[in-house]
């Protein structure tokens, strides 16, 4: 588990992280999501013990990253794919981790094979391809078969079937129960990927919920209703404190309810309902207007 | 910091070490550097005795050929900083840095783990390419155009070369601190250079008793010191003895060590 606490840093005088407090759970993806600058790389260094908090702390498994004994085994974080030594081959690369952190050698082969980059390795990293680059860097955090994963946006690079082989990994490496925090920029594939988001805006935190409930809060989650009593009914919801428009002839969307409350609101009315069906805003819908709001919010702040 | 994770540390840093071709290209270019400054300045040396002999002077004294060796390191030292400062700046450069500290979190551990490979490989270049560049010369001198004034005891060449490693050793420490300090490629190796070279010959050739003390005490004549030249260039002997030389030389790293290391500690990587 990743727990940050009161976890702050500034950057001269740019504040870019203002006291983060949240724990990111084993057994599950943790989709780590905000707009360009809103901290999401800062958060992963101060986990990873690169950068100094300024103030709080970020703790794994209840310690600080330096005090881990071997932390390989214990984290493994993808940052920056093409932070490597252009000269020095992917293969050598893992070797001297493995040799760093007690690993057996052997393992260097395994997650080679697993990234499905067994003759890349040999080249010298330079000449890799970005996607290649990218299933190095996995490699390396796999390396170790850690507990708690971090991955800053995995999947830039990668190729259709590398994006599908990425997705599949983070939901398998949370249904083996470890901790699997990952940050993306691409809406649709979070949707997919993740089981829980964490939003940030300029440092702060917007949401901290499961992926569900995200969606289900945003005010594009509607209720469609279809009715010959269209009116009748859009009486009896709004004055139920719904929010309705008419969206047709026969047709109401009804948003802030369920299916489940308009269905028992039309049957107490007596109207008859020729559908009823619930409409999901996508993550990125969702995703957009959680920050559009932060945005807002520290702009009449400022 | 626990002696099992500075070893895996260490086992590390070697492997990187050799797995990059710079390694090699400056190992190479020690190398030559050492035979070629060799040869000439050991030539120059024996031309100038026997041209002094020539006008009338005391005959030509036989000449220690690895002492060239010796004088030859304040040129060929350069390809060896230009390693070590490699071995921590090209982190900064590509960025592997923060990879290098996911896997050895421990600033000082990640530091001295570099020294460990640094100084025994430098100190083996060192008494290698010092015994070859040792042997050019003799080869050279023992030709009759220089009289055949070439000798080698075995006791003060060993002692030669071994000075020559042990000064390499020190040198490579001192630029990886320096390099630790200060990250960049450029500002290391200007800082270095300044260091080793550039700022003693300046503060000599002030003149001023307080600078030319100070050069005095710099790396550059603190190795010669050490490593018994007599072929130093302020015309006179080292007002100091090789133990003491050695100190000096051993505080100028300790002091580029701890630089690096504060400056790990505290900046963000």
């Amino acid at each position: 588990m990743i727990s940050l606490k009161g976890l702050s840093k500034r950057y001269g005088d740019r504040l870019a992280l203002d006291d983060l407090t949240l724990d990111v759970r084993p057994g599950a993806v943790t989709g780590f999501l905000g707009p360009n600058g809103a901290g999401k790389s800062t958060t992963m260094r101060l986990v990873l013990g690169l950068d100094r908090p300024t103030a709080g702390a970020a703790l794994i498994g209840g310690v600080p990253y330096h005090r881990i004994r071997n932390p390989l085994r214990t984290v493994g974080a993808l940052l920056d794919a093409r932070a490597l030594h252009p000269g020095r081959t992917g293969h050598a690369h893992l070797v001297a981790l493995a040799r760093s952190n007690g690993i057996p050698r052997g393992r260097v082969e395994e997650v080679l094979e697993s990234v499905g980059m067994a003759g890349a390795a040999r080249r010298r990293a330079g000449a890799l391809s970005l996607g290649m680059s990218q299933r190095l860097g996995i490699a390396a955090a796999l390396l170790g078969d850690p507990g708690v994963l971090l991955f800053d946006e995995p999947v830039n690079g990668l190729d259709p079937d590398g994006v599908r082989w990425v997705r599949g990994l983070m939901r398998s490496l949370a249904a083996e129960g470890r901790t699997v925090l990952v940050s993306s920029h691409l809406m649709s594939e979070m949707q997919l990927t993740a089981d829980h988001l964490v939003v940030i805006g300029q440092g702060r935190l917007i949401a901290d919920a499961p992926l569900a409930e995200v969606i289900a809060g945003s005010s594009l989650t509607a209720v469609v209703v279809r009715t010959p009593h269209a009116r009748e009914l859009a009486a009896r919801l709004r004055a139920d404190g719904v929010e309705v428009t008419r969206s047709g002839e026969n047709e109401l969307v009804a948003t802030g309810t369920t299916a489940e409350r308009v269905g028992d609101l039309a049957h107490e009315a007596g109207v008859r309902l020729h559908g009823l069906r619930t409409r999901e805003a996508s993550l990125e819908q969702a995703y957009h207007e959680l920050t559009e709001q932060s945005v807002e919010y520290g702009a009449g702040r400022a | 910091m626990s002696v099992r994770i500075l070893w895996q540390a260490t086992a590390a840093e070697w492997g990187k070490l050799w797995s990059v071709r710079s390694t090699w290209w400056c190992l190479a270019g020690a190398f030559a550097l050492m035979v070629l400054a060799a040869v000439t300045l050991g030539g120059a040396s024996v031309t100038d005795a026997l041209r002094a002999a020539e006008d009338g002077g005391p005959p030509a004294a036989p000449v220690v050929a690895s002492e060239a060796a010796v004088s030859a390191t304040i040129f060929a030292q350069f390809a060896l900083v230009a390693l070590a400062m490699l071995t921590i700046t090209a982190e900064y450069a590509s960025g592997s840095v923060r990879v290098t500290l996911q896997a050895v979190p421990v600033r000082g551990v990640m530091l001295a783990a570099k020294a460990l490979v640094l100084a025994p490989v430098m100190a083996v270049a060192g008494v290698l390419s010092g015994a070859v560049a040792t042997a050019a010369v003799h080869a050279l001198l023992s030709i009759d155009v220089f009289g055949g004034l070439s000798v080698l005891p075995p006791g003060e060449v060993a002692r030669d070369l071994l000075g020559v490693g042990v000064f390499f050793a020190l040198v490579s420490v001192l630029t990886l601190g320096a390099g630790a300090a200060l990250r960049s490629a450029a500002g290391t190796l200007t800082v270095v250079f300044l260091l080793l070279l550039g700022l003693p010959l300046m503060l000599l050739m002030t003149g001023s008793p307080v600078a030319v003390a100070a050069s005095l005490r710099m790396p550059l004549f603190a190795g010669l010191a050490f490593m018994g030249s007599t072929d130093n260039l302020t015309g006179g002997p080292l007002p100091y003895s090789a133990g003491e030389g050695l100190a000096w030389l051993v505080a100028w790293t300790a002091a580029a060590l701890a630089a690096g290391h504060a400056v790990l500690r505290r900046r963000d990587a």
